[in-house]
């Protein structure tokens, strides 16, 4: 597994570069080469390895909290929410106005609308898992209708940088916000693993866990919140990158079980993995043209349930 | 001691389940829940465990209503089994026993080696050693659910609910299942409460029978007095004779055709 994780951080650091440039790194380091690797390579893995992290744990959760194995973070409609958040940032050129943090930030708040949409539809009676997923797809809905009508209104200058957010990207990244969003995704992990324990519960079905003592509502509110939270984080800061909540969890409950205590620091650090190998891919591929790391995921998890499909089947 | 007055239950946008229940239950008892498919057994125990909240009536154990109880509190009172428990799950047979240890942990505090030795005593009580590293997805039904009795004994409480614990099993299993519950009851001083179809394996191991019929308390007694009032007849719509089985000297009943 160590190795799994230095051979993928040593190809995403090298990725790219001449055969010349990858020798000289290891024999006379070149300071721009160097300095290209401290400030943009180094900052971008970290920001990988937090959106697989954060987006894996997440799915992982959630598909015990729905009780459904198909949910991921993008299921509750938060993704929609961020979408119609950089949409309207974009639309409006906020970036050149306020800064360029705009964007992440209305991304972010679009996530958090969302989620306090889905939130209040689906606590008005008693929790239920239907309810949650069918709010979370009527928001998911309706924000990307504004979106795609935003879209058709924004200027062509605008229109290639926000499709390529949309399809997931690490092109905007600044220190401060590596901080801020890895001290929240870490944090929040650390959150969803201390609650292995109600998860596996809850795991037994709501009238066995009830007996055990578990507040469902209240632990699901809250395993709901924090897993909106990384989402919403992850999202503002690499755009719309789907698949990797849904088919991490699900190789990781196949190889290791359902015990959480063991799977969600096992997805999270597959899913930090899963998506750097994912970025490398679509570094090297139509190289020198980097493609949205989104297309790999989405490519690479239809041929996961493809490959499930006919499993079955056979 | 359990104290159920005047309770009336119901689902969310239902009618009326359960309608004046009262009845008394002392410790140590063996008590059986009979009645028709429909007629409530169910929504009974759930109102017990406060699964579901009565809109009238109250439920106290040792004189303290349930209601007022923390909710872990009372899981440490009541263990309950319900008719569907979600075991296709790829969880050891120890792990899995282990969760019915979570009255007893938190968010910081995680199995302790206390709850570990509790684990491996339900083990050697119920014979389980062949199967402690196997998964639960990958039992019978019947060593599934002694895996899931030895779950709820880990709950370490005096009261203990069972919701049809004997269904689709065959009669050796359904005489080793009874019997394991038999032991809590004699050897570890348990109450049980439990909902049955068979009457006559009802009366074999309960000392005491409430019979539900629509919701309501139609007689409860020992199983002779239920066997002897006639309204089971009535309920079931069937002549019995009754018989009283040679060696446990219970009563049985056999159907006329």
């Amino acid at each position: 597994m160590l190795f799994l994780l230095i051979l993928n951080i040593v190809l995403a650091l090298v990725v790219g570069f001449d055969k010349t440039v990858v020798k000289s790194l290891f024999i006379h380091a070149n300071k721009n080469i160097m300095q290209m690797i401290k400030y943009i390579r180094i900052p971008k893995i970290i920001m990988i390895c937090i959106t697989g992290a954060g987006l894996s744990a997440s799915g992982c959760v959630l598909q015990t909290v729905l009780n459904n194995p198909l949910a991921e973070p993008f299921t509750l409609g938060i993704s929609g929410g961020a979408a119609c958040g950089v949409i309207i940032s974009l639309l409006f050129n906020l970036s050149s106005r306020v800064g360029f943090l705009t964007v992440p930030f209305c991304a972010f708040i679009g996530a958090i609308i969302s989620m306090l949409i889905v939130s209040i539809l689906s606590s008005r009676k008693t929790f239920n898992h239907h309810t949650m997923i069918l709010s979370g797809m009527i928001v998911s809905y309706m924000f990307t209708s504004i979106t795609l009508l935003a879209f058709v209104l924004s200027p062509m200058d605008t229109l290639y940088m926000t499709f390529n957010w949309l399809m997931g990207s690490f092109s905007i990244f600044d220190e401060r916000l590596i901080i801020i969003a890895s001290a929240i995704v870490l944090s929040g992990i650390i959150l969803l693993i201390l609650s292995s324990n109600v998860l596996n519960a809850i795991y037994l079905g709501t009238d066995k866990s009830k007996t055990f003592g578990i507040n469902i509502e209240r632990n699901v509110k809250f395993l709901f919140f924090v897993t909106s939270l990384i989402t919403a984080t992850v999202v503002s800061i690499s755009g719309i990158i789907g698949f990797v909540g849904l088919i991490v969890p699900n190789i990781c409950k196949s190889i290791f079980g359902d015990n959480h205590s063991i799977i969600i620091p096992m997805s999270a650090y597959s899913g930090a993995m899963f998506l750097l190998a994912c970025d490398t891919i679509s570094t090297m591929i139509f190289s020198p043209i980097i493609l949205p790391i989104g297309i790999i995921t989405n490519i690479l998890g239809g041929i996961f349930f493809l490959f499930l499909l006919i499993q079955k089947k056979t | 001691m359990i104290q159920v007055q005047n309770v009336y239950a119901k689902y969310i946008n239902n009618t009326n389940i359960l309608k004046n229940c009262s009845f008394t239950i002392n410790n140590k008892d063996f008590v059986g829940i009979i009645g028709k498919n429909g007629a409530g057994k169910s929504t009974l125990l759930k109102v017990l465990c406060r699964i579901l909240k009565p809109y009238l009536g109250n439920i106290c154990i040792e004189y303290q209503d349930i209601q007022n109880l923390h909710i872990k509190d009372l899981a440490r009172k009541i263990a309950f089994l319900p008719q569907y428990v979600n075991t296709n799950l790829s969880f050891s047979v120890f792990d899995f026993i282990l969760l019915g240890r979570y009255p007893y942990m938190n968010t910081l505090k995680w199995p302790s080696q206390n709850d570990y030795n509790i684990v491996n005593q339900i083990i050697d009580l119920l014979h389980l050693y062949k199967l402690t590293n196997k998964q639960i997805n990958q039992l019978s039904y019947g060593e599934t659910q002694k895996v899931l009795i030895g779950q709820v004994i880990a709950q370490q409480t005096d009261i203990i609910i069972f919701d049809e614990p004997t269904a689709h099993l065959d009669i050796g299993s359904q005489n080793k299942i009874l019997k394991c519950i038999k032991q809590l009851n004699e050897k570890y001083n348990k109450t049980i409460i439990l909902t049955l179809h068979d009457l006559n394996i009802a009366s074999e191991f309960c000392n005491k029978l409430i019979l539900l019929n629509n919701g309501m308390i139609c007689k409860q007694g020992t199983p002779l007095e239920i066997f002897q009032c006639g309204i089971i007849e009535k309920i079931y719509n069937i002549q019995f004779v009754i018989g009283t089985n040679p060696i446990s000297n219970k009563p049985y009943l056999v159907p006329i055709n």
